[in-house]
This record gives structure tokens, sequence and C-alpha cells, in this order.
């Protein structure tokens, strides 16, 4: 017995320095196939350049265009003055209210999961334009309209004052009130589409949390950042996109990776440099200005998105995020989604493909059985038949694995041997 | 130390059957005293390393090593919320010598023994009459002898019967111990005595060594368990010791004088029998053939029945061969095809179950809830045997923990050990939301009551401690029991969420104006200001005339705090009337008390439905 542990714990070690290790005696799996990276670069190059006469040509659709049946609320971005007339109108109306005796109520836009619509012509998630009323005057709703007309009146100083504040900061000018940053969140959002306009508009930023390297020059509020000049952690994505500009880049792709361990291994490997790309990250579930980051990237530099994300049904998700919108800021999905994102990896097929070995993989719980299953039902999924097809092979094995899994190859495998393979295969989905 | 108890509640059980009071009392001897009562005299050690609880100065010294390693693993597990069993007492800090003996007296009012059975009642191991098949509660009828048994190991004490039956104008008094080898009592004294008092009932006395500080809380609790599921039992519990401050009495009063009935003895189901009981129903059978044997003796075989079961058993049986010349191979085979073949279900018309008139009442009593609520399942069958799950939850009370408080019962006996596999426990633990009831599992006290009855029960392990959670018949009756109790509370719960909600409306809506017209009252001040001040904006007119007002401050925050104010308090009034129109008047449920009949018996006789008794006095 004592024996048979001790092999167990001695092997994978010994495995890692035959076969992966720095001394290189044996070599990486596959990394016979690949060519020399000249031949991978100048097939990339074509790709680019298709890419980039055909979306030329191409007019991005909007809602105007369809002829939808049910009507649907999207917001524009409005100025500051224009956001202060609409609070101030507002409160005016209810002021008027109150003083007639009638107490009063906001409508509110319902963001729900009943009011959202994936459109596919337009391949994002959109928001229908059912209204539910907030009254004062119930004890259900009494606590979120107060809250409700705080937010108004604290967005509304933001506008006389003309300053940027974080939705932290915005938080804590009442924490007694708003109890916890949740709440203030969802109501903020609450009043940017009651207002008609995106949460930019209304001068509340997130803190950062993406991060940009490589290939990429932009001019962030009147400085110019060059990100392959940013050392190994990269640019933080500025919070505020409208001080973003004048974005130039010889990259052939922009890759974008769900992980911060990934990020750091291409970062470091300067993967940015034997392939020209930008790598964008944003540590997990996106949040706004990565989103927006991204799209004013694709637009501006035309160039072909390519993701990077865990072979589970979150690192989906999460990649549907970045394509057709979050549930919950659909009301702003024209400026937030960026269309036509490639799946690269980690593909529920890659992991039989590239020999992953069984204990880099883990078996799915019931809940990720029960998400993927949710998933399969999305119709931005369906969509997409290759995708269907991998998420229902991941379905059925039951197993998953994260981008790390690759590391049992060495560390470097990612960036020496899988990426480049998976472009010279143009292995993408 | 464990099993001790077990008998002696086994003890008080089978006293406890009859209607009627019952006394328990526990008295805490010294040694000094016990050793008198054996009739030894105390001598002062002399040779101290004879003792097997000497230490020497080595051993003491490994063992408060020991002791402070074990505090040490406690700490740790304590902290990493670890699950541990409880660390048995450390041996050695308290010496054999030193043992606690306690003279254990139940005495009752029942039917009491006859005088000549007595001996063998006590006295002789397996030599109890229940061998039909019926629902009771203990099996072999060990649970007496076993505290017997344990008095004889422990302190050497005989055990002291006194019994007496009703119309008798003598009491039974007997002293025995067992003969354990030969399985047979060992008489001291048998004798009949005066029954001054017209008793009738029986007490017995036993003298045995025991821990009362560890088992104390579990012999309250299973005391308390007790008078949930008997409220037709009064009884007294005792605890008697040197020591004043310690002393124990505690009365469980009386609430009602309906009892279950008596369980009807039934015959074995064919799916139940195994090949020992087939063997002994032959050998006791009075039917002569084959066919008489298998229509008589089992339930749900009638006379066509059995001669097709006959016709499939094979060319060499028939229904006319005699029953006793079976073989053993033939026997096997009738074995088999009762495995194999069909048979309607037992009907649950033998057992007894406590009733959810009894239950409820049981749980008022002792617990106080808030609010109860009961169900009783239709019987149903595992193996062959009919079982009847009835189920009670409470909510509050009462020396109640906050959590789930979990009450077992098989057979109408409570359970107390080895809670944590029983398949109430995890039922209620782990297959309830009961967060879909609006009951919160951590912070409600919660009382979750279940009591199984049936003609075997399936108790898992060596005691008969805990039913097991692996068959799906029985957890799934518990669970939807349990469930059917949850959704009679559920709606008093939300009727008292709704009351509650509708007491605290207007305070929770008059709560949050000052907020809310402090926020809109500052943006229709900075637009008044900026009216004033710099460029004009178009507005209707009678906004205009709105801002002019806030800037000639006719309109204050005052003045909006004031209208808003009366605009709840009006809603609030609506709301108020709409929900009485709604609701009605409702009045808290009163509380029914039990008084006891005037002196003198009535004659009557009990109709027993599951929810009521219709009782005909005659």
């Amino acid at each position: 017995m004592a024996d048979k542990k001790k092999r167990r714990r001695a092997d994978p070690s010994s495995d890692d320095e035959e076969d992966y290790g720095g001394g290189g005696r044996k070599p990486l799996p596959f990394k016979k196939r690949l060519k020399a990276d000249s031949v991978i670069l100048s097939e990339l190059k074509d790709l680019t350049d298709s890419f980039r006469s055909s979306s030329t040509s191409e007019k991005t659709l909007t809602l105007s265009d369809l002829d939808l049946s049910s009507t649907c609320r999207e917001v524009c971005d409005l100025d500051l003055s224009s956001v202060q007339d609409t609070i101030e109108r507002l409160i005016l109306r209810v002021a008027q209210s109150i003083l007639s005796g009638n107490g009063f109520a906001f409508d509110v836009p319902a963001r729900g999961n009943a009011n959202q619509l994936y459109v596919p012509e337009l391949d994002r998630i959109v928001l229908k334009d059912k209204t539910s009323l907030r009254p004062y005057s119930n004890a259900s709703t009494v606590r979120k309209t107060t809250i409700t007309a705080r937010i108004l009146q604290l967005v509304h100083q933001l506008c006389i004052k003309s300053i940027h504040v974080t939705k932290r900061d915005l938080f804590y000018t009442d924490v007694k009130l708003f109890q916890d940053q949740t709440q203030s969140d969802a109501v903020l959002d609450d009043v940017a589409c009651m207002l008609g306009c995106t949460r930019s508009s209304l001068n509340v930023i997130a803190a950062e949390k993406g991060v940009v390297v490589g290939r990429l020059i932009f001019s962030d509020n009147g400085d110019m950042i060059d990100c392959t000049k940013m050392g190994m952690g990269g640019k933080a994505i500025p919070p505020n996109i409208d001080r973003v500009g004048d974005m130039q880049s010889d990259a052939l792709f922009i890759l974008l990776v769900e992980k911060d361990a990934a990020y750091i291994r291409l970062a470091e490997d300067r993967f940015y440099n034997r392939f020209p790309c930008i790598i964008v990250t944003a540590k997990g579930q996106p949040d706004v200005a990565t989103r927006l980051f991204l799209r004013k990237m694709k637009m501006e530099l035309k160039l072909p998105v390519l993701a990077l994300v865990d072979s589970d049904p979150y690192g989906l998700k999460i990649l549907s995020v970045y394509g057709c919108g979050s549930k919950n800021m659909s009301y702003d999905s024209a400026n937030l989604t960026t269309p036509d994102i490639k799946w690269l990896g980690i593909r529920p097929s890659d992991l039989d493909k590239y020999k992953i070995p069984e204990q880099c993989r883990l078996p799915m719980t019931e809940q990720d059985i029960k998400t993927g299953k949710d998933l399969l039902e999305e119709d931005f999924v369906k969509k997409n038949p290759g995708w269907v097809e991998e998420l229902t092979l991941m379905v059925k094995t039951k197993q998953k694995a994260e981008i790390q899994a690759l590391s049992s190859f060495g560390f470097q495998y990612l960036s020496e041997v899988y990426l480049p393979l998976k472009l010279q295969q143009k292995d993408w989905l | 130390m464990r099993c001790c108890y077990q008998c002696l509640f086994a003890l008080t059980v089978s006293i406890i059957e009859h209607l009627g009071w019952f006394f328990y009392d526990r008295e805490e001897i010294g040694k000094s005293r016990f050793n008198s009562m054996i009739g030894l005299i105390d001598r002062e050690r002399v040779d101290e390393e004879l003792y097997d609880d000497y230490e020497s100065a080595k051993a003491r010294e490994k063992r408060l090593a020991k002791e402070a390693r074990i505090q040490e693993m406690q700490a740790k597990n304590a902290a990493l919320r670890k699950k541990v069993k409880e660390p048995a007492a450390p041996k050695g800090t308290k010496g054999r010598g030193e043992a606690s003996f306690f003279r254990v007296t139940c005495k009752d009012n029942g039917r009491g023994m006859p005088h000549d059975d007595i001996p063998n009642m006590f006295g002789r191991v397996l030599s109890g009459t229940k061998y039909g098949l019926k629902q009771t509660r203990g099996k072999f009828g060990l649970g007496a002898k076993m505290a017997l048994i344990w008095s004889k190991m422990s302190t050497g004490l005989p055990i002291e019967i006194s019994s007496s039956m009703r119309g008798q104008n003598y009491t039974s008094f007997c002293r025995l111990d067992i003969d354990i080898h030969r399985n047979i009592p060992h008489i001291h004294l048998h004798e009949k005595r005066d029954n001054k008092e017209k008793w009738h009932g029986a007490e017995i006395q036993v003298v045995i060594e025991g821990n009362w500080t560890t088992y104390r809380s579990k012999i309250l609790h299973y005391m308390r368990q007790m008078a949930v599921i008997t409220p037709y039992a009064q009884f007294l519990f005792k605890y008697v010791s040197d020591a004043a401050d310690k002393n124990v009495t505690i009365r469980f009063a009386r609430r009602t004088d309906v009892m279950p009935p008596v369980p009807l003895e039934t015959k074995h189901h064919p799916s139940a029998v195994d090949l020992l009981l087939i063997k002994r129903l032959i050998a006791e059978t009075s039917k002569q053939n084959l066919l008489q044997f298998l229509q008589h003796e089992f339930v749900n075989i009638g006379k066509s029945y059995a001669e097709r079961l006959i016709g499939e058993m094979g060319p060499d049986f028939s229904p006319k061969m005699a029953v006793k010349s079976l073989t053993s191979q033939q026997i096997v085979r009738i074995h088999q095809l009762f495995r194999q073949a069909k048979f309607d279900d037992p009907s649950g018309d033998c057992l007894s179950p406590a009733g959810e008139y009894n239950l409820r009442l049981g749980i008022i009593k002792e617990l106080h809830p808030e609010m109860v609520a009961t169900y009783s399942c239709s019987p149903q069958v595992f193996e062959g045997h009919p079982f009847i799950v009835e189920a009670g939850v409470s909510l509050g009370g009462k020396d109640v923990k906050q959590g789930l408080n979990i009450f077992r019962f098989a057979n109408r006996i409570p359970l107390l050990f080895e809670r944590g596999a029983d398949v109430v426990t995890r039922t209620a633990l782990k297959r309830i939301n009961w967060n879909s009831y609006k009951i919160n599992q951590t912070q409600d006290k919660i009382g979750v009551f279940v009591s199984i009855v049936s003609t075997k029960i399936p108790f898992k392990g060596t005691g008969k401690e805990y039913i097991g959670d692996d068959i799906s018949e029985i957890a799934s009756a518990v669970k939807s029991s349990i469930q059917q109790c949850c959704v009679q509370l559920k709606s008093k719960i939300v009727k008292k969420i709704q009351a509650r909600e509708q007491q605290e409306r207007k305070r929770n809506l008059s709560k949050y104006i000052p907020d809310v017209t402090a926020a809109i009252y500052d943006v229709l001040r900075e637009t008044a200001h900026q009216q004033a001040s710099k460029k004009k904006k178009q507005y209707e007119e009678k906004d205009t005339e709105l801002l002019t007002k806030v800037s000639t401050r006719i309109v204050t925050e005052k003045t909006l705090r004031e209208k808003l104010a009366q605009h709840v308090e009006q809603v609030d009034y609506e709301m108020a009337l709409e929900y009485a129109t709604q609701s009605g008047v409702s009045e808290e449920p009163r509380e029914d008390i039990y008084i006891r009949a005037v002196e003198g018996a009535y004659d009557f006789i009990d109709f027993h439905s599951p929810v009521f008794v219709f009782r005909l006095f005659s």
C-alpha cells in the first residue's frame, strides 16, 4: 500500500521531467506539426485582410432597420445637459403628483427575464418595452422607490458638477439607505434605462477591471499609450470609454482571454511579438468598460476577435456576454456587444484532440450539467451549429477543463504550441 | 451503559401501556450506603497500589499528556467545525470504586401481573409470549430481563417486584434474580401481602450502577418524548440525591383520556415470511392439509388463490396433502413461490397508530408551540408488512431550541440514540425545502414529530435505535407526511406575515418619507436655482409655476413631506379596510383543556378515527 502511494506521487513529476521539462529531451506533443512562424503569419495576414474587406462592405444593422413585432427599448449616449434636463422634468412631474395629493410612482422598464428578447438578425439580446410601475405607497416597493429618487438626485448633482464617480462612491453617499451595493447598482441600471441613456452617460463608472496588452496604441485622456510598453501587467482599460481615442495597431487579431492566469502567461511570453495581436482580459465576467473597449477596438481597427475560454459552461457563457450581451445590461446591448467573436479554445473536442491527460480534466457537477443543458436551449448558442456540437459533447462526456489544464505539458505549452497550432489550423468556430 | 438505559426504558414502556399514572424514581446511593445495603462494611484502603484506580507517578504523567493531547485535538476540531464523536470519558480519573449506584423504582396503576407468572416473566430470558404478528413495542420481551441482568452484573442485587391485579385482595411481592447459565429465575422471596390501598398495577425496583450526569439530558428527553406520544398518561419523574440541589422532579400531566385502541393480532402476509417462520407455522398449525393451511394461516390467500398456488408449486404438491408431511425441499419451494407470486397488500387495520388527535395534544401539551400541524398517511406496505406514518410539525414553543428538533417514534416508543442516520432525521434535514413553506430552518424553532407504526419496524444496526434511510417506501411516506404538515402550516404562516405587514405598513411607508422628499426637493431647488440664474428652459406653465413657488419658498421640503404623509395615511386606511373585508374578523384559536370526568366510571365505547373519537355512553 505504502509502496503504491509512493509510486503514484513520484510518477507525474518524473513524467514532467522526462517528457516536457526544461531538459527538452522529448519534444512537446504536437510540436512537430507546427509550421514555421512565417507561414502561419502570412496565412493570418490574408485572413485579416479578407476580414477587413468583408466588414467594410457590410453596414451594421440597428433595431430600427428591423421590422420587429414587439417594440424594443434601446438607449443612446446622452450629453450631460440632456440627462440633467430629463431628470428635472421627471422630478417636476413627481413633485406635481405629490402636491396634488396622489403620492407618486416611477414607471421603470422591466429588466427581468421575461422582458428580454434575442434578435437573431442583430445577434444580441435586446430589451422589450414592458415597464412596471413603482409606486411609493406600497409596502413592497417603497424602499426601491426611495432609492430610485435618491439615485436620481445624486446623478443630477453629478451632472451639475460635471464629474465622474464610481459605483462604490455612489453607494457610500448614503450607505444607510442603500444598505448593500448591489441595491444601488441595480437601481442605477434602472435609472439609466428609465432615462433612456447609457450608464456611462450618468457619469457613474465601475472600477477598472479589464486589462489590455499588445500591439495597440491609443490615447487615454490625451496621453498616448503604447500597450507593448506597459510591462507584464498591461494597461488597465479606462472605465469611461469617451476619453479613449486614436486607436492604431498593426495586430492581425484580438485575443480575448477569460482568465488572468492565461493572460499573464501570454503577456510574459510576449506572445504578441511572435504573432502580432492585442490581448484583452476582464478577469472573469466582463465589466461594461472592457466590453465597450473591445467593441471600439473591433469597430475601429476591423480585426477578427478570437476567444480563449475554459472548456466549461461558464466559459461559453462569458463568451456569450461579450458577443450577445448580458440580460442585466440588455437595454444597452447595441453599444456593449462585439459581433462575430470566434471560439478558439479550449473547446470540449480539444480535450481528446490534444490528449489532455485525465487527471487535468474535472468531472462536471450537476449544476454544471444543468447550466450546460440550459445553454443548449439559448438562441445565441443555437445559431452556431459548431457551438451546439461542442456543447453537446461537453454535456455528454460530463468533463470540463480549464485553460490551465494545458500546463500539464509544461507552463509554456499554451503560448508555444497550443495557440500557434490552433492559428495555423484556423481551428475556430 | 447505554444498553442499561434502554432496558429501563423498555421497562417503563411496558408499564405505560395502560392508561394511568406512572411513577419513575431514581435515587442516587452513595458508595457507603450501597455497601451497607449489600452488607459490606466500608474499609479504608491500606495497600493503595492494589487498586485499579491507583496511579503510579509515571502513569499519571502519561495520562496528563494524553488528556492534553485530546483537548488540543478537540479544540482543533472545534475550530474546523468538524463533528467529533463524544470522547469516551477518560478512564482513570474516576475509578470503579467511585461509581454511582442508583435505585430505580417504577410504579404504575396498570393491570398488574398474575402472582404465579411473575418469576418467569422476569427471571427467564426468551420466555416471552410475543410470537404472533402484531404491532408491538418490544419484540422478544427482553427489556425487563435486561434490566435485571444489568443490576446483577453491576451490583449483584436482586430485583424487587410488587404487583396486584384489579379486584385482588392481596399484593404479590417477589424478590428474585436470574441464574444466567441455566436461564431460570432464582427466587429469594415470593409471597402474598395485604393490599390495603386497593392498588392495582406493578412496581419494580432495581439497583444498578450508572452515570447520571452524562445521561441526564437523554433520560429527560426520553421522558418528554414519551409524554408527547402518550398524552393520555400522567407521569412523575423524581431524581433523589444526597445533595438536595441536584434533585429533579418533573410531572407530565394528562391531557386526555382517549387511548389508541389495542393493536390486533394478525396473520402473516405471504410476502413477509421466511423459511424458519413457515416451518414454525407448520409445526403449530391445527390445519390438516396444505390447502387449509395456506387459506387460514396467511392473510390475502383465498381458497381459489390457494388452489392456484398449489397448482403452481409443481406435480408433487396437492391440495389434500398433509401439511405436516412436507419435506424441507417442498417448504423451500413454497417459500420461493411466496417470494415471487403476487398478493394483495395487507391492510393496515391491525395497526394502532397514536392518532393525529393524540399526537397533536401531546405536542401542544409538552411544547406549547405557536403553531402545530399534524398529518396521518394512509397505510402502506413494505415487504408484506403494513405501516402507517404520522407526522407533526410545530413552530415555536417552550424549551425548544432554534432549528430542527426531531422526535422519532417507532410503534409509539420514542427513539433516542443514533438519530443522525435515521430516515426521519435525514428526510427533515435534507429532503424538505423548509424555505418554500416560509420556515427558516436555522432560525425558527421547528419541532418535527414522526411516528411510524408497523407489524415489523425495519430497525437498522444492533440496537433498536433507528430506522434506515434506504427503504424508499418509508422514506417517501415520511417525506410526504412532513410536507403535508408544512403545507398546512404555510397558509397559517402567510396569514401571520400578512397580519404583521398590515400592522407595520404605515410605519414602513412613513419611514422613507424624509429620505424621498429630501431627494426630490434637492433636485427641485437646484432646478429652480438654475432657472432663476442662468439659461431659461421651456417648461409647461404649471411646472414654471412650481419652480417659482420653490424659489420663493412657498413650496418647501416640508410641504412635500406633509402631502406625502397625507397620501400614505389615506392609502393605509384604504388597505386596512380592504384587508378587513377580505379576512373578516378573526379570533385567536381557543385552546381546549382537559377536565377530568367527575368521579364515577361511565360505561362507554370509543369509536376511533384518525382525527376524532366518538364516545358512546350507555
